[in-house]
């Protein structure tokens, strides 16, 4: 009796696996979808070849949707508004897309196949993002577990893009994965310097990028990104602007910093920096640098846990203790926070106490 | 034990570019119901449960995220970092919804150890006592995770000191 009932459990398993692997193995070879035309935003239509999914078809395309994790839905960024054409929700899309979003027919691109005529809407920004070769010109350690990587632009020669805006660094294939990953980083380097892209990169344990950019990259490499992404950029007003970072989310206020002195925006501006000990602090003289340059600019470093031999004067602390003590009010003032998702929620619930509207509390949340 | 249908499908989700790049088994070529055993086996060996190790991993976890993405005392002897990468990853065995890319780094001072591991570290091995497969990047050896966490054989409380 249960011989037999294993066997008919078997010979179920058995079939299921056999016409799962036959569907894969058929959409693979034998399905044709053909040219099919993918339209954006009403008005521009491309001819593709279908049967790939959408984030890749795109970029053949040289529409480059932004995603963190290469295409393998894990990171839910490459949304976009399919009008028509996508079919019904895959089980892959859906712990990502909100009910809202779902009213909205907002898609996983990485996950949707292209296999048949579609209208798409994507912001128009994206059409700036390009594809760009460029050399390693420097990595320079700037802490034990941070290194400054440089990279030259060879074609296209120049990028325009704002400040705080973020790139996606193709990392090739290496001892630790047989296929190129994309990682989204933040730019580091004033935008006005056309010719160059400067990343700050932390050293994620097990990380694939991070420890390809740690390891193996050397000066004089080839390397691949695309971007500009991200609407994380200095607002055009005249209220104060409170800053704070901790580790590598340094790049993107470094960048707006570059670019404020360089144009001579003057605002009253204050910049709070976490950092444990004094080997997790970097870029202090560049920053006492700045604030030459721009006189209401003011660099608060903080150390939560200062070894003995640092010899630490300044604040001491949490950084979200460093900010209660030094902001009375959160009167017509704004602010730009990037680092870990604990650290910015954080640091939003003491700007908010301290009244500094959600509104005008812009981040770039690593998570 | 034979390998269930289920797990059978579980372990496809298992493989790299199903659900992440690398998968979760690694080089181990054996059957999910063979390294489930045999994790199970040791954790008994080691006197302890696949939920206290959990309980103290999260434990240990929420304390360090007090640290804001840096590395914070947390009594006894212990210093835990907590930070996160973009996006999340969704179980291989099916609920509860993405799982954030958060790593914990912990270091036992007084051993001289420290040991990483991610939030779905924790929700495998707290939820279904998986490991991860031998060779997996993010394989954890529960004799390291019970030696470097200190977790007491004979007391299954997780509470650490205020």
């Amino acid at each position: 009796m249960i011989s037999a009932l294993m066997i008919s459990v078997g010979a179920v398993s058995g079939i299921s696996a056999f016409l799962a692997i036959l569907m894969v193995i058929a959409d693979a070879t034998i399905a044709n979808y053909g040219e099919v035309k993918i339209t954006i935003n009403g008005d521009k239509e491309y001819d593709v070849k279908g049967g790939k999914p959408l984030l890749g078809t795109l970029m053949e395309q040289e529409i480059f949707i932004p995603s963190a994790c290469g295409g393998r839905g894990s990171c839910g960024l490459c949304k976009v508004t399919v009008k028509e054409g996508a079919g019904q929700y895959l089980p892959t899309e859906l712990p990502w897309i909100s009910e809202e979003e779902q009213a909205e027919n907002v898609r996983l691109s990485c996950q949707i196949k292209v296999k048949n005529d579609m209208s798409l809407e994507i912001p128009e920004e994206l059409f700036n993002v390009k594809e760009f070769q460029a050399k390693i010109a420097k990595v320079r350690d700037l802490t034990h577990d941070i290194k400054e990587v440089t990279m030259e632009l060879s074609d296209p020669p120049e990028i325009s893009m704002v400040p705080g805006q973020f790139v996606q660094l193709r990392i090739p294939e290496y001892e630790l994965t047989d296929e190129p990953v994309y990682r989204a980083y933040s730019v580091a380097s004033n935008p006005s310097d056309t010719k160059h892209v400067e990343l700050e990169i932390r050293l994620v344990p097990n990380g694939i990028a991070t420890t390809y950019v740690h390891n193996y990259m050397k000066e004089g490499d080839d390397i691949i990104f695309n971007g500009p992404y991200g609407d994380f950029y200095l607002r055009e007003t005249e209220r104060e602007i409170i800053f704070i970072a901790g580790g590598s989310g340094m790049a993107p206020i470094k960048s707006i910093l570059l670019s404020m002195a360089e144009k001579g925006i003057n605002r009253r501006a204050r910049y709070f920096f976490g950092a444990r000990s004094k080997k997790d602090l970097f870029l202090v003289e560049e920053m006492q640098r700045l604030e030459k340059e721009l006189p209401n600019f003011e660099f608060i470093p903080a150390l939560s846990d200062p070894e003995e031999e640092d010899k630490w004067e300044g604040e001491t602390g949490l950084i979200t203790d460093v900010v209660a003590r030094h902001m009375e009010s959160g009167d017509n003032t704004e602010a730009y926070l990037c680092g870990s998702p604990g650290m910015i929620d954080a640091c939003i619930k003491v700007l908010s106490d301290k009244g500094v509207p959600d509104e005008l509390t812009y981040y770039d949340k690593f998570g | 034990m034979k390998q269930s249908p289920q797990l059978k499908q579980v372990q496809e989700n298992m493989r790299p570019g199903v659900l992440t790049l690398h998968g979760f088994l690694g080089t181990d070529k054996r059957d999910l119901v063979e390294i489930l055993e045999e994790d199970e086996a040791e954790v008994r060996r080691l006197g302890t449960s696949h939920r206290a190790i959990a309980d103290k991993m999260v434990a240990l976890r929420d304390r360090g995220k007090a640290g804001l993405g840096e590395f914070i005392d947390v009594e006894p002897n212990f210093e835990v970092k907590v930070d996160s990468v973009r996006g999340g990853i969704p179980s291989p065995f099916g609920g509860p919804g993405l799982i954030p890319k958060t790593n914990s780094t912990v270091r036992n001072t007084r051993l001289g150890r420290e040991i990483v591991y991610t939030d779905i570290n924790i929700h495998l091995i707290g939820e279904h006592g998986f490991y991860e497969g031998k060779g997996s990047l993010f394989r954890l050896e529960p004799h390291e995770l019970v030696e470097i966490l200190e977790i007491n054989p004979e007391e299954q409380q997780t509470e650490l000191p205020q």
